[in-house]
């Protein structure tokens, strides 16, 4: 008994000393914060709630705009991104009428629309504003039967971002049309990488720069897999310039990677990279890695590929480069990530929640207040990215951005991505690893390859 | 006498050298929740950054740490709790009286023991909502009751640990068999029961599917739902030095109830070592 009571004491204890720390959430919205603190006044509030279930931090700062200009309240709820489709799956099929907004990322809402997650947006006049938002986007949020079912406030096409003081030097140019076509396929890339290492530069500091550029051809082909030739280039590509020593041998999301922006870096070995050789610990601090590399021949990286939200990755990691970078196109169109908005079929306010959607993605004030807000978002109104076409962004050397954006948006085609290209592209990675590292041959990775994507999709037919 | 001394010079060094191995992480944590997310990313050092009061901020921004903390509390103490003393009572049962189906019983706990909690996970969900229980505290505290495991480990404790002359004597005494078991028994278990009960503190503690899937409202969010929120920035980068600050608090009170409860502990590694 005295363990309990010695237990239950502390506990009380902890819970007195805690509760001085804890002081209650202001439901009442602050007006010194910085999502509304631009706004003149503050609705009054009207009676009516909303509740926002999202995996994004952005639409706590859009449901406090909304609360401000309109008075209804608003509860959102942050939910970590790898369990959202969890929660809601449970909730929604539960019969919980709760979160009136869901959300969903593009690789999501094939899941998340066949079992019905997302009410019909057409039934509340979503078609009136077709052709307002970008084109791929108004398509990825709509089901197969082509009922639309969400809508995004941004878009997330891919880019190339590249050093424009090293495009000078060596290509005598850096106007992102011209080094654009230093990318413009596969092969190019090949040469283009050659000829920087000549220079004593390095393409890029990760052979998984050009991934975001892979999708050309759609995985699967009427319940067939598509193993098509631009798939066999891309791999070749990527084990040409691992096994040539065309990158610095940096991971993606390595300290090497990010130090990279700012600078030159130690050129690594294949072997370091993949970890054969334990000489260097890659994701040591800069001190220690740069003792570990003492010697090694050290480089500047060239470019990045990264989708539209890498401009701010950069922005914060650029350190003196900053301004010497600009972007220009990849070999071809492509896309990652993004958040879309659409409202829970079980939800019994489908007209208010409908209000808030239009709200977060087709209101030209909201967008433009959301440009500011999130220091160079790119949003997916029309309208918007044509009044911010000449905006110009000083960390690029004053490219003009949302023109650039906008127009590789429009060259997306988002008929290609299927559900299954997470896994099958994963799958894929670790073929083409295998290769570019001798593990296996390209024959043996390859039939590798169709023995995972059998496993994991039996419904799949494969012609080996 | 000096080879005596020099033995035991190493063997300090050596412990020294693991006590420092071991204590690392939590110093880089503590270091890493002073530092911005831009630093964090470009690599370790032991220098504590400057980012502190941002890192507080962003997470204050998310949510109040010691809201998460204070609701965590009124879920695993109680959890903990009933868990220990019905497990305890459940494994006496069990142990000590020789009924019909004792064995089928026991059994079935051992069959339950390897079910994962995951699989009935929207079952559980469904029960909740028709019980009106969804963001109520009383799912993830009141099943606790029944842990297979702590009785299945309590059982063996008692079989092995409690002399029966013992219960024997009280029972000539004129006890009831609740206050037998209230007085006797779990005394003699209390090594055992504070080990699950440690165990079983932390498990609730850092529970966080269950919580996960119940709990909608952010003010009832545990501590551990509400720090996985800040993985949901668009640029996960700028939240490394929120996200280790949040898990430094977080440990703060696992750290406090293992304090004060290990010597139970090792009591119980070496109690029922010697049988008598």
């Amino acid at each position: 008994m005295k363990t309990v009571k010695k237990l239950l004491s502390l506990a009380l204890a902890l819970v007195m000393v805690l509760s001085l720390g804890v002081f209650a959430l202001a439901d009442d919205l602050d007006p010194e914060d910085p999502a509304i603190a631009d706004l003149e006044s503050i609705a009054e509030p009207n009676g009516d709630k909303l509740v926002v279930w999202t995996l994004a931090e952005d639409l706590v700062d859009f449901g406090k705009r909304y609360q401000a200009t309109t008075g209804t309240e608003m509860e959102v709820v942050v939910i970590a991104p790898e369990d959202y489709p969890t929660k809601v799956q449970t909730a929604l099929v539960g019969g919980e009428t709760e979160p009136d907004i869901i959300v969903g990322e593009p690789q999501m809402l094939g899941d998340m629309f066949s079992y019905g997650a997302f009410a019909d947006l057409d039934a509340l006049g979503a078609q009136d504003y077709a052709g307002q938002i970008v084109d791929y986007v108004w398509e990825v949020g709509k089901d197969d039967s082509g009922v639309q079912r969400a809508i995004s406030y941004q878009i997330t096409p891919a880019g190339i971002y590249y050093r424009r003081d090293i495009a000078e030097k060596v290509f005598g140019t850096s106007d992102p049309e011209e080094v654009g076509k230093y990318f413009a396929d596969y092969p190019t890339i090949l040469e283009t990488a050659q000829t920087l290492k000549d220079a004593g530069y390095r393409i890029f500091s990760s052979d998984s720069e050009i991934n975001f550029f892979s999708g050309l051809e759609p995985w699967v082909v009427d319940g067939k897999l598509n193993l098509a030739q631009a798939r066999l280039d891309y791999m070749d590509l990527v084990v040409a310039l691992y096994q040539g020593d065309l990158t610095a041998y940096a991971n993606q999301w390595s300290t090497p990677w990010y130090q990279a922006m700012s600078g030159p870096v130690p050129i690594l070995t294949a072997d370091i990279q993949n970890y054969a050789d334990d000489s260097v610990n890659v994701w040591a601090s800069e001190d220690e890695f740069a003792e570990a590399t003492e010697g090694l021949q050290q480089a500047e990286v060239f470019a990045f590929g990264l989708p539209s939200w890498g401009v701010l990755t950069l922005r914060d990691n650029v350190g003196e480069t900053s301004g010497l970078w600009g972007v220009c196109a990849g070999p071809e169109y492509g896309m990652s990530g993004g958040t879309f908005i659409g409202i829970s079929e079980l939800s019994e306010k489908k007209d208010l929640a409908w209000d808030f959607v239009k709200f977060c993605t087709l209101n030209e004030d909201v967008a433009d207040w959301w440009i500011t807000f999130s220091e160079g978002d790119t949003v997916s109104l029309k309208t918007v990215l044509e009044a911010h076409k000449d905006d110009e962004n000083p960390v690029y050397g004053g490219q003009k951005l949302y023109a650039f954006w906008q127009e590789q948006a429009e060259g997306i085609d988002y008929s290609k991505v299927t559900p299954y290209d997470k896994i099958i592209g994963d799958a894929w990675g670790a073929a083409i690893s295998a290769v570019k590292t001798g593990v296996s041959t390209k024959e043996e990775a390859i039939e590798e390859f169709y023995d995972t994507v059998a496993y994991t999709y039996p419904e799949i037919e494969i012609e080996r | 006498m000096v080879g005596y001394k020099i033995k035991k010079g190493l063997l300090y060094a050596f412990l020294v050298l693991l006590a420092a191995a071991c204590l690392f992480p939590f110093l880089l944590m503590m270091v890493n929740a002073t530092r911005s997310g831009v630093e964090i990313t470009r690599g370790f050092t032991l220098i504590p950054g400057t980012s502190l009061k941002e890192n507080m901020d962003q997470v204050f921004k998310f949510f109040n740490p010691f809201r998460g903390i204070l609701n965590s509390i009124i879920v695993a103490v109680p959890a903990t709790l009933l868990s220990a003393y019905f497990s305890a009572l459940t494994a006496y049962g069990l142990g000590f009286y020789k009924f019909k189906g004792n064995n089928f019983i026991f059994f079935m706990i051992l069959i339950f023991m390897m079910i994962p909690g995951q699989l009935s996970l929207i079952g559980f969900y469904n029960l909740c909502s028709k019980l009106h229980l969804i963001n109520s505290y009383i799912p993830l505290i009141v099943p606790s009751i029944a842990s297979a495991g702590t009785v299945f480990f309590l059982r063996q404790y008692i079989i092995s640990s409690m002399p029966p002359a013992l219960i024997e004597a009280a029972r000539m005494e004129g006890a009831s068999e609740f206050y037998i078991f209230n007085r006797i028994v779990l005394p003699i278990s209390k090594p055992a029961v504070a080990t699950m009960g440690i165990m079983g503190f932390i498990g609730n503690w850092n529970n966080y599917l269950l919580p996960m899937i119940l709990i909608t409202k952010n003010e009832k969010m545990t501590l551990p739902v509400m720090m996985a929120t800040l993985r949901s920035s668009t640029d996960i980068q700028r939240n490394q030095g929120a996200i280790y600050l949040a898990v430094a608090i977080s440990v703060i009170p696992i750290l406090l109830v293992f304090a004060c409860f290990s010597k139970y502990i090792i009591s119980s590694v070496t109690a029922g070592a010697v049988k008598e």
